[in-house]
């Protein structure tokens, strides 16, 4: 059905031209070539082809998807972006969310950098551990990238992958586990150094087509995006203008090729002369800069304690939780300090694990590490906290998204096994909003 | 490579160019900083034009092609990047700080007066002019000297007993290195005159010279002194400005920065650091705020305290029990502590100042410490 001219999406002034022209809706341009109608409106043949052609294009139906098929679309997401850390995988929801950005405002020293990296490595698990078996982009703009600590953190993850391939014992786990070398991880994250605001600006520009040329790559992450325009751009309408456009085309990368963004920015303190408390922090770039980011997660120091904050996020509520970074990366605070692991004080899931195909304790280390084990039926939704688990004399207990259907499959009676692991844990199972686990 | 700046560089449509020209476009910052629809208004160009125009002029300006990890950590990277270490000169300290300190970026010693700033610093201007293999970069230091007058007296005991210290370089390497004539110091006394030495001096030293080590002797001084209360938004945002220009320079000339900074109390705990293990009072923090810590890499924290010590435990045991027997000495224990890092846990290292210069003490030479006077490694 003809369209009036001025409802056609074109730039200003060709819509400035066909109207002064006298052409009122598309049916008026049906019957003109492009030359002629480059001559009527003094305009180039180029522009003259594409109007024409987006006149007549309108005339096909549309098609926009409607949210079930977003819905299944999502679900359908084989994998996880998890950030070896229980509470703040929880914060975010089962792990960085995909398709949306991310962004990550902290003190300095408290752990971007470091959750940057974990993240590098964690978008590579592959896909039978759980994960998404991608490769990530890191765009630096600090300086502050070693390659010795992504080594470190990936050589962590592989032994923590290879202690869960032993346990299950499956086929395509062990073969997996060939290939996942720490120099394989270190070749699937591609580096790319930005030293001032006009070539992140332009590396932002050829992300699209580096992600089309890598089809792998499912992360994205800009570390940080607040120093470059903090230092490079004096004007703060300019700065803040360059900031949107920034953020327009990588939501746009992230939604229509389904990617992970993460970004970090630096806090900044403000005055408060009225107030009793004389300072607060508060995230860098401005007012208008927080309404870029999807989900946004504030990390700060608490004496010689972590504690992310998320404060804005469409999907959870906002909360508080504490992390720690140890030297094989990100993981959860321990919470039971100082019991022997000799004797366990409270029955554990392990006892119940009693199939003869898996030890029937797990080694002490590895029960409070992560179990990222893949769950066909439905995204892993139960989070166990570590005081549930034997503790650990090692320092570092994290678990992730070890559903009940799980352990059912480990264990030989399903609802034993089920009932069992509550008494175990007491109630600290959180569920994601909504979904049932098994 | 030489960066590209104007349009007229790129290789462009003549068409293009001749419609950038008329609107007066002629960097390609100003190219890329421009949006879509002004752009299509200065120039006439349609979108598609536009749009590949942007991803032309990207290409000329991202220099560098994407690198992988992998590569970088062979060292198979086009551009600087951060797997060079500097040695301190102490072998437990260079273990303890995995190789030494970085070679980009700014690197900040705080603490309180009399911690051992000064002498780590002198201790770096000498390990830096070691040739790589030994641990240094092989070229000179420019110290930048703000509060006190520059320690040559002590610079030159220092040089005198290198071959002592360095036993793992053979004395020919040592005799040929200048170390006095590879240290150029400068004195600056206010703001304005650091400013002019790291914008206009530093950048002809290190182009002429062989530099590859800055010290600046300490920062705090003269920020602390020249601004009061009031202006605290204008010393941050000159901070801002200052952190940022070390910053380019260290990564242009790929040479770390070491500036040294003074400690304050603070009034409450906004959550922006973390808390020093070895300070005594939780209130003392590195002092200049937030917009100095951001643009730093790493940050050590230098403190000194007097512990009463026995000596021999282990052959008078009951010292343990009766203290008055016991001959106590006072000893002045200190300790570096790494406050962040990207690639250092939150850990602190002992360390003790002989005539020698600085040395790391390990864990389990504590109870010791009548041998580590004397200590040789």
């Amino acid at each position: 059905m003809p369209r009036q001219v001025g409802s056609l999406p074109l730039p200003p002034h060709q819509r400035a031209r066909l109207q002064a022209a006298g052409f009122e809706t598309t049916d008026e341009l049906q019957g003109i070539g492009p030359c002629q109608l480059a001559e009527e409106l003094a305009i180039p043949r180029e522009e003259a082809m594409g109007i024409l052609r987006m006149a007549r294009g309108q005339e096909g139906p549309v098609n926009y998807p409607n949210a079930l098929q977003l819905l299944v679309e999502e679900q359908a997401e084989d994998g996880l972006l998890p950030t070896f850390s229980s509470a703040l995988d929880d914060l975010l929801g089962s792990g960085v969310e995909l398709a949306v950005i991310t962004e990550l405002c902290g003190a300095p020293g408290v752990g971007k950098t470091q959750l940057c990296l974990q993240l590098a490595v964690d978008i590579q698990i592959p896909g039978c551990f759980g994960g998404l078996g991608g490769q990530a982009a890191y765009l630096d703009t600090e300086g502050s990238f070693m390659p010795e600590r992504l080594q470190q953190m990936s050589e962590a993850v592989i032994t923590h992958c290879s202690r869960l391939a032993s346990t299950k014992q499956e086929r395509d786990q062990q073969d997996a586990l060939k290939t996942f070398t720490p120099d394989f991880i270190l070749g699937n994250v591609f580096y790319f150094r930005c030293f001032d605001v006009t070539q992140l600006i332009a590396q932002s520009h050829l992300l699209p087509d580096f992600v089309d040329s890598h089809p792998k790559v499912r992360l994205v992450i800009i570390d940080s995006v607040a120093s470059p325009f903090r230092h490079g751009v004096d004007d703060a309408a300019l700065r803040t203008r360059l900031l949107i456009s920034l953020a327009q085309r990588l939501a746009q990368l992230a939604s229509t090729r389904r990617l992970a963004v993460v970004l970090t920015n630096q806090m900044t303190t403000r005055i408060h002369p009225n107030s009793t408390q004389s300072a607060s922090l508060t995230p860098a770039l401005g007012e208008s800069w927080g309404h870029a980011a999807t989900h946004r997660v504030i990390l700060q120091w608490q004496g010689n304690r972590r504690f992310a904050n998320l404060i804005k996020s469409p999907t959870r509520g906002e909360a508080t939780v504490e992390f720690t970074v140890t030297s094989e990366g990100i993981r959860d605070v321990p919470t039971t300090p100082s019991l022997p692991a000799t004797m366990p004080a409270i029955p554990t899931a392990s006892m119940f694990l009693s199939s003869p195909t898996i030890p029937t304790s797990l080694p002490s280390t590895s029960t409070s590490s992560n179990l990222i084990l893949k769950s066909p039926s439905a995204l892993p939704s139960l989070h166990m906290t570590s005081a549930s688990m034997p503790p650990s004399t090692s320092a570092s207990p994290a678990v992730l998204g070890c559903t009940a259907a799980m352990l059912a499959d480990a264990a030989s009676s399903c609802i034993n096994a089920m009932t069992a692991f509550r008494m175990a844990t007491g109630e600290k199972m959180t569920t994601s909003s909504g979904s049932s686990p098994s | 490579m030489r960066p590209v700046r104007f349009v007229h560089e790129v290789d462009i449509n003549p068409k293009v160019l001749a419609a950038l020209r008329k609107a007066k476009l002629r960097l390609l910052k100003d190219v890329l900083q421009m949006s879509v629809s002004d752009m299509e208004r200065l120039t006439k160009l349609p979108t598609a034009e536009i749009h590949y125009l942007h991803k032309t002029v990207a290409a000329a300006i991202c220099l560098f092609p994407p690198v992988t990890a992998l590569q970088m950590s062979l060292g198979d990277c086009p551009f600087p990047t951060q797997t060079q270490r500097v040695s301190l000169g102490c072998p437990v300290l260079n273990s303890w700080l995995k190789g030494g300190l970085p070679t980009l970026g700014v690197i900040e010693i705080a603490g309180e007066s009399a911690s051992g700033k000064t002498q780590i610093c002198l201790q770096l201007s000498l390990s830096v002019q070691y040739p790589p293999a030994y641990g240094g970069l092989g070229a000179g230091v420019v110290y930048v000297c703000t509060e006190d007058v520059f320690p040559a007296r002590r610079l030159h005991q220092l040089i005198s007993l290198q071959p002592q210290v360095r036993v793992d370089v053979p004395s020919d390497v040592i005799t040929t290195i200048p170390f006095g004539n590879q240290v150029y110091v400068e004195h600056v006394a206010d703001v304005d005159s650091l400013w002019r030495c790291i914008t206009h001096r530093l950048p002809l030293l290190i182009a002429r010279l062989s530099v590859r080590l800055v010290v600046i002797d300490s920062v705090a001084a003269l920020f602390r002194c020249e601004f009061s209360c009031s202006m605290a938004v204008r010393k941050a945002k000159l901070l801002q400005h200052f952190g940022n220009l070390l910053h380019q320079i260290s990564h242009k000339h790929h040479s770390p920065i070491v500036c040294v900074n003074q400690v304050t109390s603070r009034m409450d705990d906004i959550g922006d650091r973390p808390t020093s293990i070895c300070l005594t009072s939780q209130r003392i923090i590195p002092s200049l705020g937030t917009a100095w810590s951001n643009m730093l890499l790493m940050r050590l924290l230098a403190c000194r305290k007097e512990v009463k010590t026995i000596l021999d435990t282990e052959h008078n045991p009951q010292c343990a029990v009766e203290h008055s027997n016991c001959t106590f000495t006072p000893q002045t224990q200190r300790t570096l502590e790494v406050l962040f890092a990207p690639h250092l846990p939150h850990s602190l290292c002992h360390y003790v100042i002989t005539a020698e210069g600085v040395y790391g003490v390990r864990e389990n030479d504590n109870t010791n410490i009548a041998r580590v006077e004397s200590h040789k490694e």
